[in-house]
């Protein structure tokens, strides 16, 4: 077990998301206000303490390479956090950070991340305002603080801190959330707080019920067992039913707003690719299915989302995948623009299917358009091979 | 005490103990894979990030070469120590083609957060038959530690052997793939 693993746990709102089985808040809190700015604590406290680790992390967090320097994107995202933080925007800063998990974490000192498989799940602004909602409720309410001074958390906290000493604590969520999370009266007022965030900056509230609902599908298209034990945001409160039908109840009486969808793909388009390559190199095809499924439901037209869904359902290689896979891949060449691993994929499949001319043929087209690629060595071979 | 701080304990000292020399000449792993060996290496039963047999020469979070050695059709590539509900098992299938092995261990290594970029996939001959070898940049999630590694794999009369080596891609990768090569070379399967 790393160091940072345990140390994450001071970053504990990563389990911001993890809802609480019971997450029956009636009613926006419309009587509450945001607090004044914080005035950074006496470093000599115990929130002092931890608000230094989190700028000493923060310090790390920007060297990281997982950080995606992408200064549209960040500006986007600033913009939505400061939308909805009010005041308090001065002291929130995002950090996008390249890892296919759905995840989001806001640190007391007000470093915010979010990581880019919850950018490739929602699936406009208002949604995403959700998450970033969520998280700078936690961060208004001082939850972090509150869990620190919780008996069994600074048990924990304190062995950890004998054992392994004050070093960065971004990598690993899920166990930092088994030593840090949320209590579920902390995730309710969190989810709540958020809701009222989002109305005020004009968003529809009624998306925020969408996202939990979309990730509840997905997961259970995990193998066996308990499907959320998949997810770091669901490592100690999986998300129940009874969240999206109390954040629906919540949004209830709206009657609209901002959605953002377009705004929202246009802001993440350049790296929509790279995040799809990020979601199948996780290997959990099915519940990456659900979402390639609704992906393509969304843009049936997408030549790079079929070759995606093909793609997966290709390297799962299950009763009928690679039917299906054909049907995705051939579309894709129907549409036009399809990537060049789209011509690959066909080779492998006719490969499998002993159709060697077929194969060569698009082993031959793949190697045209991607001449560079990093597996034209072996391809080249089989279009060789192929001839003899 | 609590219970993690129980287990971290445990593990280290679990991990310090199933540590031994492997000599030079021709060693015998899992009984079936036959390799000649320039230079001493260090050996655990298992590794960091799964429960294969796993040799060092800078220290096992540095520098790991695994075997992965005879897996069977159906079989998983290498169970993890903390197998989580709701993970898809990587099993190796007989009829799987050199990229899809190559997706299978891509899947083993960012099951952490970690990001795998391939470099290089081309044919060649590994264990006396037709197989591939792969060249790899791992982003390593838990440190940020930017990784290169090389397998080599095969397919051999429907049971699967790769041999995989991972250093930090500055100074130890360099050091040791050239050694690595070779032992990659010299494997045979016995039996």
């Amino acid at each position: 077990m790393k160091r940072r693993q345990w140390l994450g746990g001071a970053c504990a709102q990563c389990a911001a998301l993890c809802a609480g089985s019971v997450f029956a808040q009636e009613h926006a809190p419309s009587s509450w206000i945001a607090p004044e700015r914080f005035a950074k604590p006496d470093p000599a406290s115990d929130e002092g303490g931890l608000w230094a680790m989190m700028d000493r992390e923060e310090r790390r967090l920007r060297r990281s390479p997982f950080v995606i320097h992408d200064v549209v994107l960040h500006d986007y995202l600033q913009g939505i956090a400061c939308k909805l933080a009010g005041t308090h925007c001065a002291d929130v800063r995002v950090y996008a950070v390249r890892t296919p998990f759905f995840n989001a974490s806001m640190a007391p000192n007000g470093m915010l991340q979010v990581w880019s498989g919850l950018l490739l799940r929602v699936e406009n602004e208002a949604q995403l305002a959700a998450v970033l909602g969520h998280e700078i409720g936690h961060y208004m309410r001082r939850h972090t603080l509150d869990s620190l001074r919780d008996s069994k958390s600074r048990s924990a906290f304190a062995t950890f801190l004998a054992a392994f000493g004050v070093v960065g604590l971004v990598g690993q969520m899920a166990t930092l959330a088994s030593a840090f999370g949320f209590t579920r009266d902390q995730e309710r007022e969190a989810d709540s707080i958020g809701l009222t965030l989002m109305r005020d900056a004009g968003y529809d509230p009624r998306e925020a019920s969408k996202i939990w609902d979309n990730l509840r599908v997905e997961s259970a298209a995990a193998p066996g067992g308990d499907p959320l034990k998949s997810s770091p945001m669901f490592a100690t409160h999986p998300p129940s039913e009874e969240r999206s039908r109390t954040l629906a109840r919540l949004a209830e009486d709206a009657t609209g707003g901002f959605l953002g969808e377009i705004e929202y793909a246009d802001k993440v388009a350049g790296l929509r690719f790279a995040l799809l390559e990020d979601e199948i190199k996780r290997g959990q095809y099915g519940e990456t299915l659900v979402l390639f499924d609704r992906m393509v439901q969304r843009a049936p037209e997408r030549s790079d989302l079929l070759y995606f869904r093909g793609e997966a359902h290709r390297l799962r290689a299950k009763d009928g995948d690679l039917d299906a896979a054909m049907v995705d891949l051939r579309r894709a060449t129907e549409l036009g623009n399809e990537p060049a691993q789209v011509h690959r994929s066909l080779g492998y499949i006719h490969q499998k299917f002993a159709q060697s001319p077929e194969a060569s043929a698009e082993f031959t087209r793949y190697i045209e358009l991607a001449p560079n690629a990093a597996d034209a060595d072996l391809i080249r071979t089989y279009i060789s091979e192929g001839k003899t | 005490m609590p219970r993690f701080l129980v287990c971290v304990l445990t593990s280290v000292l679990v991990g310090c103990a199933a540590v031994s020399k492997v000599d030079t000449g021709e060693t015998l792993v899992k009984n079936r894979l036959a390799i000649q060996v320039a230079t001493p290496w260090n050996k655990f039963e298992r590794g960091q990030t799964d429960n294969t047999t796993t040799w060092t020469v800078e220290g096992i979070t540095v520098d790991a070469l695994q075997f992965y050695v005879g897996i069977k059709d159906g079989e998983l590539i290498a169970p993890t120590p903390s197998d989580r509900k709701g993970i898809e098992p990587l099993a190796f299938k007989a009829a799987m083609q050199p990229a899809d092995v190559v997706a299978l261990f891509q899947n083993l290594l960012t099951r952490d957060g970690s990001s795998f970029t391939l470099d290089k996939l081309e044919a060649t001959e590994f264990v006396g038959t037709r197989g591939f070898r792969f060249e790899y940049s791992l982003l390593r999630k838990v440190d940020d530690v930017r990784l290169r590694g090389v397998a080599y794999g095969a397919v051999r009369n429907g049971e699967l052997f790769v041999i995989n080596y991972s250093a930090p891609r500055l100074a130890f990768f360099p050091k040791h793939a050239g050694e690595v090569e070779a032992l990659a070379r010299s494997a045979r399967v016995k039996g």
